[in-house]
């Protein structure tokens, strides 16, 4: 479906300025093909920049064209024309956006000379979009995996981009205006709108669409191997390159292979930390975005990751579906696969008792502990202040075939006291402990600890402190 | 027979790129390769994984994939295209070039491409909806109750629209069926048989968790229960038992069985226990009363509480039996004091009788058990009474307000 037309118009009715009206009703026109096309399309905003050729002739003196793009997605603020050859002899004298033809400009370009010469139009659409998708396959060992990573362009955009080079944009550009409201005003209204803000943030978007153009000479014929994607690092950004050229007409999508890594090595590990994975403990394939673990030739864009496991019966087993977030190279890959049967996690809570009680006498300012030697304590007095403590056992049954190392972490509001001899234990944060730890195929482990909390008067701090203890059960 | 709406389509090289003239009428050669082998993987909790095999012919250069589904529930994102490596002879060099999605479809078309003409076996993986597992259980107890034969049964049900012949279907566990599954139908598959699980037979009186079954005369609700392990000393412990239904017969001692009632059987892990709810026991009679209740203050407001519970006992059957007298102590010390909501702080007085004092590997930091072994009814005592035992639970809780 062609949407988009460029016009060059053969004057019957008189059209010789710009201060003339546009209004006519007897038109004659060529259509100049298009001959090149580049996608420039960003995942983290709804918006791509188009950049394509066309060779029109001009004739000495004024050459009206005309470009329209009815039924599309584009932004009539951002068309912008430029002259690849003979720029000398041509100049762009003004641009019209006629009040009674939504969708359409007028360029009006001097030219000192009769013949061809290369023209440039860009603007940005938006309709089209790419994202990104994973899929993992751990072998049955589960000690090494193929990491698979893949780009999907959509376009919705209204036109069919056949032959065109895509670019992909990694990372988070400003926008002041979404692009799809900007293509549904016309250009009077979106000036309106722009004068609303300030002029220096209005151009933002295009620069940062501009900086990222570096124009690439077009790619001939799709060769039997899967195309190349080129990942290079520009700015705060990373653009893909998808060797040669793609067509995808509108309302198709088209997805392809971005790298791959094999016997990719990763690392198990069992966690439980609610307030990441629920109240549950979860497994985890941990693995690097690096050259060690034979990826971190590309950032991982945000996008879904599917894993599999190779089950040793000729087969797959499915894992997991997970989003993940953009992972810079070098970064860490958490992989939650969600809880394993075979492995079974209980806090048990062994007993409970208090101590350390202090009275305030009849409402004033006299408090008493207690059990304190040879201290009356009035009837008429309340409790103020005790210590609650609390024996629990964090107890982990293993009951796969694998020895797993198993990482604890758990908030404990107030003011607290966490006794215990538990092997690697300290404090995440001001609140939170975190124990990490082995348990053996077949094992059943039993950590103990104590948690004493300072309640009412007691209660000094809003935070944790960790005592090396030995607890029994 | 009904046409699959999954289709699978190779359409030999005529067209390189795929454009939106797809859709018009051309000349064009489709070969439609069949399934030599299809595998339900059904180990993932919540998802079904499906597996099928095809040797798809390929020509030299770039062909068409075709792939597309009508009214079944394949999540298009899952699905993945992989070659196979050939068993014997030799390899053909195939790549996927790029796969591409048509507006508003169920398919999708990869561009295959191939060194060679020839035969590739590729294996296609999606997670398809509507074809469900669940388990159900059998139990055969013997007639003394002292065993039971467990069957574990598998049920596939295939809504998903689409019929599967000659399928492998796996749990993730236990064997690998290989079995014909048609669309709407649903097949049970034995996956294990445990037989001769040794059974305890249990009795348990817990008024917060099993009420009265007579609250004036304060007699509470005693539910008997089969308690198995799920252990190898129990002839079971293989792998964690799902969840499902427990349908329990009884070998009635004239060569045939009879049906005695089923319950949910929750997850059960290795080496944990199964509880299974048979009904109530209305030949033990147990009768709660509280015959002290007092307060002993510390200091001001601080107090300990200490309370003393009576259970008045009786056993109408002709076999002894042991009753299980648990208590939640929270909810005791919110009957008779207050709900603090504070942890229970407790200790065990002098007077709790139960002959063998706490049950410690059951009972927690707020629960405790005791076991009161109960004689039978004494069958010569023509009054049909039965001895009353008396026990008592005398604990404290300490350091409430």
């Amino acid at each position: 479906m062609k949407a988009l037309t460029l016009l060059t118009i053969f004057l019957l009715v008189a059209f010789s300025t710009a201060s003339k009206s546009l209004a006519r009703n007897i038109d004659l026109s060529t259509v100049p093909d298009r001959q090149t096309v580049q996608l420039t399309i960003y995942n983290s905003e709804d918006l791509t920049f188009v950049r394509e050729t066309r060779t029109v002739t001009f004739k000495e003196g004024n050459n009206p064209l005309q470009f329209s793009w009815a039924n599309t997605l584009i932004d009539p603020t951002s068309v912008e024309i430029t002259f690849k050859t003979r720029p000398d002899g041509l100049a762009l004298v003004d641009t019209t956006f006629p009040h009674d033809k939504p969708k359409m400009l007028y360029w009006n370009v001097q030219s000192d000379f009769d013949g061809e010469a290369t023209i440039q139009i860009s603007y940005f659409t938006s309709g089209i979009s790419w994202s990104s998708d994973y899929v993992c396959i751990s072998d049955t060992d589960e000690r090494e995996m193929s990491f698979e990573g893949f780009v999907r362009v959509l376009n919705s955009s209204g036109e069919d981009y056949e032959a065109a080079q895509i670019r992909l944009v990694v990372g988070t550009i400003n926008l002041v205006e979404k692009i799809a409201q900007l293509a549904q005003i016309t250009i009077s209204q979106a000036e309106e709108l722009r004068e609303q803000e300030s002029a220096k943030f209005g151009i933002l978007r295009k620069q940062a669409a501009l900086s990222v153009m570096v124009r690439r000479g077009r790619a001939v014929a799709a060769a039997p191997a899967p195309k190349k994607v080129i990942k290079e690092g520009l700015s705060e950004y990373f653009i893909y390159t998808i060797e040669g050229t793609e067509t995808i007409p509108n309302g198709w999508s088209k997805r392809m292979r971005s790298f791959e890594g094999q016997t990719v090595p990763f690392r198990i590990q069992y966690r439980y930390r609610p307030a990441e994975y629920g109240d549950r403990l979860v497994r985890l394939y941990l693995l690097t975005n690096n050259e060690d673990s034979k990826l971190g030739t590309t950032p991982l864009p945000d996008g879904v990751v599917r894993v599999f496991r190779d089950n040793g019966r000729d087969g797959l087993s499915f894992l997991a579906t997970q989003s993940i977030k953009y992972i810079p190279i070098g970064d860490k890959i958490e992989l939650n696969l969600g809880p394993d049967p075979n492995v079974i996690f209980e806090l048990i809570k062994l007993k409970a008792h208090r101590d350390n009680i202090w009275m305030q006498v009849r409402g004033g300012n006299v408090f008493r502990r207690v059990g304190q030697p040879g201290v009356q304590i009035d009837v008429r007095s309340t409790v103020a202040g005790w210590d609650d403590h609390s024996t629990q056992s964090q107890r982990i049954r293993n009951y796969s075939a694998k020895d797993i190392e198993v990482q604890v972490r758990r908030a404990w509001p107030g003011h607290v006291r966490f006794r215990s001899s538990l092997p690697a234990v300290k404090r995440h944060d001001f609140q939170t402990v975190q124990f990490t730890t082995k348990v053996d195929a077949g094992e059943k482990q039993d950590n103990l600890f104590e948690v004493v909390t300072l309640q009412g008067r007691n209660q000094k701090q809003n935070n944790v402190t960790i005592e090396a203890t030995r607890i029994t059960g | 027979m009904r046409p699959s709406p999954l289709t699978f389509k190779v359409i030999s090289g005529l067209l390189i790129t795929v454009t939106a003239a797809m859709a018009e009428a051309r000349i064009k050669l489709i070969t439609l390769p069949v399934r030599e082998r299809v595998e339900i993987q059904l180990d993932h909790p919540n998802a079904t994984l499906v597996e099928e095999e095809r040797i798809v012919p390929l020509v030299k250069g770039v062909n068409q994939v075709d792939f597309s589904w009508a009214n079944t529930k394949i999540d298009s994102g899952t699905i993945l295209f992989r070659v196979l490596e050939p068993g014997d002879g030799p390899q053909l060099d195939v790549n996927v070039l790029s796969v591409s999605y048509p507006p508003g479809e169920n398919a999708l078309v990869w561009q295959v491409a191939a060194g060679d003409s020839g035969s590739a076996r590729v294996r296609i993986s999606y997670l398809l909806g509507n074809l469900k597992k669940s388990f159900n259980y059998r139990a055969v107890v013997a007639h003394d109750e002292t065993t039971l034969d467990l069957r574990q049964y598998m049920r596939v049900m295939n809504l998903a629209n689409e019929a599967f012949d000659a399928t492998g279907v796996w749990a993730g566990f236990g064997q690998r069926f290989l079995k014909p599954i048609g669309i709407n139908e649903t097949k049970e598959m034995l996956i294990d048989r445990f037989a001769a699980v040794p059974l305890n037979k249990t009795y348990t009186a817990s008024v917060h968790e099993f009420g009265y079954i007579d609250q004036p005369k304060k007699k509470l609700r005693v539910p008997m229960h089969y308690v198995l392990n799920n252990d190898r000393d129990n002839h079971m412990g293989k792998a964690p038992l799902p969840f499902g239904k427990v349908r329990i017969f009884q070998d009635d001692g004239k060569g045939t069985t009879a049906f005695i009632g089923e319950d949910w059987g929750r997850f059960t892990p290795v080496d944990d226990k199964i509880k299974l709810y048979l009904g109530v026991a209305q030949d033990v009679s147990i009768k709660r009363t509280i015959e002290k209740n007092q307060r002993h203050r510390i200091a001001g407001n601080l107090y300990n509480v200490e309370l003393i519970v009576n259970y008045e006992i009786e056993n109408f059957k002709d076999q002894p039996v042991v009753l299980d007298v648990a208590e939640q102590l929270v909810n005791l010390r919110n009957e008779f004091w207050k709900n603090t909501g504070r942890d229970v702080e407790w200790e065990l007085g002098e007077k709790t009788s139960f002959p063998n004092g706490l049950d410690r590997e059951e009972s927690t930091f707020d629960k405790v058990l005791f076991h009161a072994p109960l004689p039978a009814r004494d069958a010569n005592d023509k009054s049909g009474k039965a001895k009353k035992i008396i026990h008592r639970l005398h604990i404290t809780f300490k350091n409430e307000w």
